[in-house]
């Protein structure tokens, strides 16, 4: 079979999970970015540095596994670059900051003020983001970083489509929740929420519209239908009720009817444990989005309240492809393949598997899933 | 809760909290008694997450509050009377830089009345058998997000075991992935799923082991 009706056959399959239809296997799918240059023997320092990498890396990894159906985020350029416009913090640059072959850290500092809330409701987000980037990326390495992607990111996205893999995202975005939790730092924007709601509130409805107009524009601009809808600081474990539903539910749901009404496909890509609000998956669109969890949040209720809502993709925790065996993981795909059966199910490691992903885990996942995802 | 001011701390009523604390300073009464109600209701605020009332977001601004009320009363408080109920050596371990699950252990245990070395984030392991050294703890905390963090903490406690501590110290790693499995490659003596859990945890220790 030639690499194109590969990809019409994975894409078909993987659109089937998405609409909750029976499939005739379950899809696996990749993701790790940095497991990939450690698995082919690249420096995280030397990965960094090149914006072509990530796809390179991510597709040489797949090649070598063998058995993936697509890719959960297609990334392209440079890592470091893309996440400091996700977090809006300084990051620790491998190579630069840090040793060679380590992983790159976000800076976890209140570099963000609670001024720039003000500033932010008069001006608006782009405003403050061409003031604000300065304070955490040199400006001629974002430059190029951006100015790279816009050139050839679709030319990279498109590279997985020719060798036969289906890319389900290549874009992230969040609420502003999380941009405003990664500028100020954790511990000052709760001070801020409890201090001051209204503000942060008028701040956010400031951005939102920009930020879900980027998204659409992005994500379009990739040929990719997929967009991740990130969720980390903004998790159910970590915001009480009614902190939650003023600042984090009602952007997500804003969120969601935007793409899903731009006829793209949400993916809630969500750290941490977000057991506690499944029910409220309810109030999305039906067999439109994917949740795609870590690990943490509860399959077995996620299956049971929201199961005939959307389709799950993950969710094999970084820590056991860390520090677990091959049984481990083997255990653990079948118990996902059983709870699931033939819907909803695409299978993926949940976030991203880690840069010490055990190479024979990642092995054990792949045939995990081949093994117990045919003839469900 | 046996005062006005236990009960704030425990509403996290920041501007009541630090008000009261000021009020009983100027009326002379005693800072140690003040403390008391500020850990009284840290206390509250403790048993409100185990009931999953309260969540992160609180023990983040409980922290916050208590810092700010201590402030206050800590150039009143003499050293010598206050009096801990044991020592903990904590840190983010040699790797990782994340500290917000670190801060607010240590935020907690301040408040449980434990006396605590905070090494900051990405510790050698050299460091951490160094402070154990120095202060006589018999609890140590190893903090980490990343998976990269778990050889971090395999190799301390290692170092702690090749500097004959292993016996005299409790060693608990917690953070975002940390699981049971993690804590037997690591071969710490426990795990934490919140930094509640790191509170109960040093309470049933210093019980067994004394200070």
């Amino acid at each position: 079979m030639n690499n194109e009706a590969l990809y019409q056959e994975r894409f078909a399959r993987i659109q089937k999970a998405i609409r909750l239809e029976p499939v005739d296997r379950i899809p696996v799918v990749y993701m790790g970015v940095a497991f990939a240059p450690r698995y082919m023997g690249l420096s995280i320092a030397e990965f960094c540095a090149d914006p072509e990498a990530t796809v390179k890396m991510n597709l040489a990894s797949m090649d070598k596994l063998g058995g993936f159906d697509g890719i959960n985020l297609a990334g392209a350029g440079r890592i470091t670059a893309v996440l400091t416009t996700l977090w809006l913090s300084r990051l620790g640059v491998p190579g630069r900051d840090l040793p060679p072959d380590s992983l790159w850290q976000v800076r976890e500092a209140e570099v963000m003020t609670v001024e720039d809330y003000d500033f932010i409701i008069k001006n608006g987000w782009q405003a403050f983001l061409g003031s604000y980037l300065p304070r955490v990326i040199d400006m001629t390495e974002f430059g190029e970083a951006i100015g790279w992607l816009m050139a050839n990111a679709t030319r990279c996205v498109s590279t997985y489509h020719e060798r036969g893999y289906v890319p389900i995202c290549a874009a992230a975005s969040s609420i502003p929740f999380e941009y405003f939790c990664g500028g100020r730092s954790m511990q000052k924007f709760v001070f801020d929420l409890h201090r001051i709601p209204d503000k942060v509130q008028a701040a956010m409805d400031a951005i939102f519209p920009d930020v879900i107009g980027q998204a659409i524009g992005v994500t379009r601009a990739s040929g990719v239908n997929g967009v991740w809808v990130g969720g980390w600081r903004s998790a159910s474990a970590l915001i009480s009720p009614k902190l939650w539903n003023r600042f984090v539910w009602p952007y997500i749901v804003k969120f969601v009817d935007a793409l899903v009404a731009a006829g793209l496909t949400p993916v809630l890509h969500w750290d941490q444990d977000w057991t506690r609000d499944l029910a409220r998956l309810q109030e999305l669109p039906a067999k439109k989005c994917i949740l795609n969890p870590d690990g943490m949040t509860n399959m077995r209720k996620f299956k049971e309240i929201a199961g005939d809502r959307m389709a799950m993709m993950g969710d094999v925790p970084a820590a056991m492809l860390a520090a677990g065996t091959p049984d481990d993981i083997h255990t653990y795909v079948r118990d996902l393949v059983r709870l699931f059966g033939s819907t909803g199910l695409i299978l993926c490691p949940g976030c991203d598997a880690p840069i010490n992903t055990k190479p024979q885990n990642m092995e054990a996942f792949v045939a995990a899933g081949r093994e117990y995802g045919k003839g469900v | 809760m046996s005062d006005q001011l236990a009960t704030a701390m425990a509403d996290l009523e920041e501007s009541t909290v630090l008000k009261l604390v000021r009020q009983r300073l100027d009326a002379g009464d005693n800072p140690m008694a003040i403390l008391t109600s500020c850990r009284e209701g840290m206390t509250q605020v403790g048993k409100r997450f185990e009931a999953c009332e309260y969540f992160i977001s609180e023990l983040i601004m409980a922290g916050e509050i208590f810092k700010q009320a201590t402030a206050l009363l800590s150039p009143r408080l003499k050293t010598d009377a206050i009096g801990s109920r044991g020592k903990v050596v904590i840190g983010t371990v040699k790797g990782d830089i994340h500290d917000i699950g670190k801060d607010i252990v240590v935020s907690l245990l301040k408040a449980a009345n434990y006396d605590v070395r905070d090494l900051g984030v990405d510790v050698p392991p050299q460091k951490v058998v160094d402070a154990v050294k120095e202060t006589g703890a018999t609890v140590v905390g190893l903090s980490g997000l990343l998976t990269v963090a778990f050889d971090s903490m395999k190799e301390t406690v290692a170092a702690l075991a090749a500097a004959g501590l292993r016996s005299k110290v409790k060693v608990m790693i917690g953070g975002g992935s940390v699981s049971e499995t993690v804590q037997q490659y690591a071969g710490a003596d426990a795990w934490g799923t919140d930094a509640q859990a790191a509170v109960s945890l040093c309470n049933q220790w210093i019980k067994e082991v004394g200070k």
